[in-house]
């Protein structure tokens, strides 16, 4: 149905993309895979006219397309679906879905009869079930993400691509998105789905091409593939390297707590939490939206304090009133959203290390730019942060770096508990690795770690421990040796599956 | 990662680091020039100093509140604690034996008060400045009325304190040399102190400064401090110039303020500014005024040019750091 077939596309001396070839059947569903800046995004654009190549051909059924014209792309039946909505929030999901192709009649006067029979028989059509008069902005995000799909039907895509579709989708969301991308290839329309969660790519592609410095490396069957393979073929090398230093059997049993809470409640959000991160430890917490978890880490941290129960590090009682009791006890947090809670990103990657460690480079309230400089400089060598500019703006860097820094804030100050909240969201898998890696360095020095993370392949590789929290209360516990993902999912969705 | 390693820098003028940096420099010098040429009397070291001397009021509040815009609040009631403590000034002066010094210390510490209520007011109860800050503008004129009804007071001694707006050294009027003074301090603050640092962080993300243990309830207080006391000390700069005091004196100078602070560039929305930029936008604004007035231009027809160049550089100032 859609075949392309050696696009090149050269940015001065660096080739974004270099002989890119790809076909799609009607009714596939293809991965498409590859870390930042491997050349996933100017394919994307290239198929949606947003970038001219310098060669190469794309054929839709057999017939050549100009490329390099977004119009001439989406009425070839290309349609794209962003990361970012596209949706004007505060339209019905009637509208949002004809916009710009509603039906009229005379003098310009909307036919909404026809508007609506015309969109619900679509709707019918692809089961796709959502209530046309509802407000954008009050949709659950997948639903969001089916008006979408809804609108590209709707202006006769055949091709679907789909940037990184589940970003901001729970565990249960994505299933239900899944079920939408089902239905879609019944009626044999090709998805070219786009996404750096391997697990996903297994539960819902095909085939896969895997990009890696703007050349294709891999195409492949899915079935054939295992998640480690495909990971050492987007980045070269493997995800998750064995630690160096193999502990003893029962090192953690006899290990210190290092950050213990009893009898932990917050109303509305969770419920007597007991909980024990030891010394070397890594702890996931995982569930499902809405279990708690963020709130829990928050009380932890000080940023919103629980109002019942006791919170006691490295064995000692302590009040957490705001996040500076947390800081002066060595504890640190990255929260889930960089940009509204962590980063100030129009300022330079220094003042963002510095941040949380005034103290420690000012005497007597005054900054010594010396020691600034020199705890920055520390920080972007060991975490490897590109580029290695501690005057560059953190808004210029790309999802891992920032991320990174936001790490880097806490290692900067000899913090022993970390607290983080879903640290690779949205980054790619090469930047996921080496925070898979730094989170175990760490704990193999001695820090204590406590990670919430909903990425299944997440929980059940990193930590030592998996928690697992339902509607605000600790619902199991696993050990890695133990935990299963049927087990898993099945205790997170206990007692709440009736009203997802 | 690697395309933003690999991409070549961007050569265009209006791109680059130093016209973002430097562009107000330039437009004070073009727009000095330009009057200049008109006039060559502009040029006159008189006039220089007289422009100077003209802002000076205006500038040393700009340069505190700076601190407060940066945080991404105003304080809309200095042009009221001006006349508060322009008016107490010359109550105590008149009524008692105290030295100007000691005056002087008074009034500021009054203005750092009336800061400190609005600090408090808006950092710990989490209330918007814009509406606090109205609101203490209409209590402190009513408080100054009551002191001192409109009526003109004369203040004629001590001597010392007269010197404070109107001495001279080396040809330079005092205001002017309190002016710098409070530019250089407002900078090495801004600059070099965790209290500074702390300012930018809250303005640019309050949440992420909160998670990182800024003192944000603290510093946010401090500003309104700041700016208060600055304040207090314009509104007896202006009483001993001027050697009068009154309840209405200041009425509107919160206006000219937080024009000098923006024409300068330093954002409405917080985290992105600098004390230097509202010396400068101060100073520009005090150039067309005095070039204006050389050029004998109607009062009507100044207000409009001077307000066509506040919107005319902070459009400027937005198109060379615009988000590329």
């Amino acid at each position: 149905m859609l075949e392309a077939t050696g696009l090149s596309k050269r940015y001065g001396a660096v080739h974004a993309l270099a002989d890119a070839s790809l076909s799609m059947r009607p009714g596939e569903v293809h991965a498409l895979l590859g870390t930042n800046g491997a050349g996933k995004s100017t394919f994307v654009k290239i198929l949606t006219g947003a970038v001219t190549p310098d060669h190469g051909t794309v054929l839709i059924d057999g017939v050549a397309q100009a490329l390099g014209d977004p119009r001439k792309a989406l009425a070839a039946g290309i349609a794209c679906i962003y990361q970012e909505s596209n949706l004007v929030p505060a339209l019905s999901v009637l509208d949002n879905v004809s916009l710009g192709a509603q039906p009229v009649k005379s003098f310009g006067q909307l036919d909404r009869k026809t508007q609506r029979a015309q969109v619900s028989a679509l709707l019918e059509h692809h089961r796709i079930y959502l209530d046309l008069d509802a407000s954008v902005q009050s949709l659950p995000t997948v639903q969001q993400k089916q008006v979408e799909i809804a609108k590209a039907l709707a202006r006769d895509a055949r091709v679907i691509l789909m940037d990184e579709p589940t970003a901001w989708l729970s565990q249960v969301e994505v299933q239900s998105l899944f079920g939408s991308i089902r239905e879609l290839t019944k009626n044999g329309i090709c998805v070219l789905y786009i996404s750096h969660v391997l697990d996903e790519v297994f539960s819902i592609a095909d085939n896969l091409t895997v990009i890696r410095d703007g050349r294709v490396v891999l195409t492949s069957k899915v079935s054939t593939m295992t998640a480690a393979s495909l990971a050492q073929a987007m980045l070269g090398r493997e995800l998750l390297a064995e630690s160096a230093t193999q502990r003893e059997v029962g090192y953690l049993e006899s290990a210190p707590a290092a950050l213990e809470c009893r009898h932990l409640s917050q109303p509305g959000s969770f419920d007597d939490i007991n909980l024990v991160v030891r010394k070397g430890e890594i702890v996931c917490i995982t569930g499902l939206i809405g279990a708690g978890r963020s709130e829990l880490l928050q009380a932890l941290f000080g940023a919103t304090p629980a109002s019942t129960g006791e919170i006691l590090v490295h064995g000692k009682p302590m009040r957490m009133r705001r996040p500076n009791d947390a800081i002066i006890a060595r504890l640190g947090f990255v929260p889930e959203d960089r940009r509204d809670d962590g980063l100030m990103m129009s300022h330079t990657i220094r003042d963002n290390l510095i941040a949380a460690h005034l103290g420690q480079v000012s005497r007597g309230g005054i900054i010594s730019r010396r020691s600034a400089r020199a705890l920055a400089t520390r920080v972007v060598s060991t975490l490897g942060i590109v580029p290695a500019r501690i005057d560059m703006v953190v808004r210029r860097l790309s999802g891992g770096n920032q991320q990174k820094v936001l790490m880097g804030r806490w290692l900067a100050g000899g913090t022993d508990i970390l607290l983080l909240d879903e640290p690779t969201v949205g980054i790619d898998v090469g930047a996921k690795a080496e925070i898979y890696h730094r989170l175990r360095a760490l704990a193999e020095d001695g820090a204590a770690i406590l990670v919430i993370s909903s990425d299944m392949e997440e929980a059940l590789t990193l930590p030592d421990r998996i928690v697992v929290m339902s509607l605000g209360r600790i619902v199991a516990e696993f050990d890695k040796a133990t935990a299963t993902q049927d087990a898993v999912l099945e205790a997170a969705s206990a007692g709440v599956s009736g009203n997802v | 990662m690697s395309e933003l390693a690999t991409r070549p820098p961007r050569r265009r003028l209006f791109d680059s680091q130093v016209l973002q940096d430097y562009g107000l420099v330039l437009i004070v010098f073009v727009v000095f020039a330009g009057f200049a040429i008109a006039k060559p009397a502009m040029l006159k070291l008189d006039n220089i100093t007289g422009i100077l001397s003209a802002v000076a009021i205006i500038g040393i509040m700009a340069v505190l509140s700076t601190f407060v815009i940066l945080t991404g609040g105003i304080d809309l009631s200095v042009g009221a604690i001006m006349g508060l403590t322009g008016l107490l000034a010359q109550g105590i002066l008149t009524k008692s034996n105290v030295t100007a010094l000691t005056a002087l210390a008074l009034g500021c510490a009054i203005g750092a008060l009336v800061g400190l209520a609005n600090g408090i007011i808006i950092a710990r109860f989490d209330l918007p400045a814009i509406v606090v800050t109205l609101g203490s503008l209409s209590i402190v004129r009513g408080i100054a009325l009551l002191i001192g009804n409109a009526a003109q007071r004369a203040v004629s001694q001590p001597a010392a304190y007269l010197r404070i707006g109107g001495g001279k050294f080396l040809g330079i009027p005092a205001p002017v040399y309190i002016f710098l003074a409070i530019a250089l301090i407002g900078w090495l603050i801004q600059g070099r102190t965790r209290f500074g640092f702390s300012v930018f962080a809250i303005g640019e993300n309050e949440r992420a400064a909160r998670l990182c243990g800024v003192p944000v309830v603290r510093t946010k207080t401090l500003v309104y401090v700041l700016s208060g006391l600055g304040a207090g000390l314009a509104g007896m700069v202006l009483s001993s110039e001027t050697h009068t005091a009154t309840a209405v004196y200041g009425t509107g100078y919160e206006l000219n303020v937080i024009a000098a602070v923006v024409v300068g560039g330093t954002s409405l929305f917080g985290g992105r500014g600098s004390v230097l930029r509202s010396v400068l936008g101060a100073v520009l604004i005090g150039i067309i005024n005095d070039g204006l007035n050389v050029l004998n231009v109607p009062i009507a027809e100044q207000l409009i040019a001077e307000g066509l160049v506040i919107v005319l550089a902070i459009a400027f100032d937005q198109y060379v750091r615009r988000e590329r």
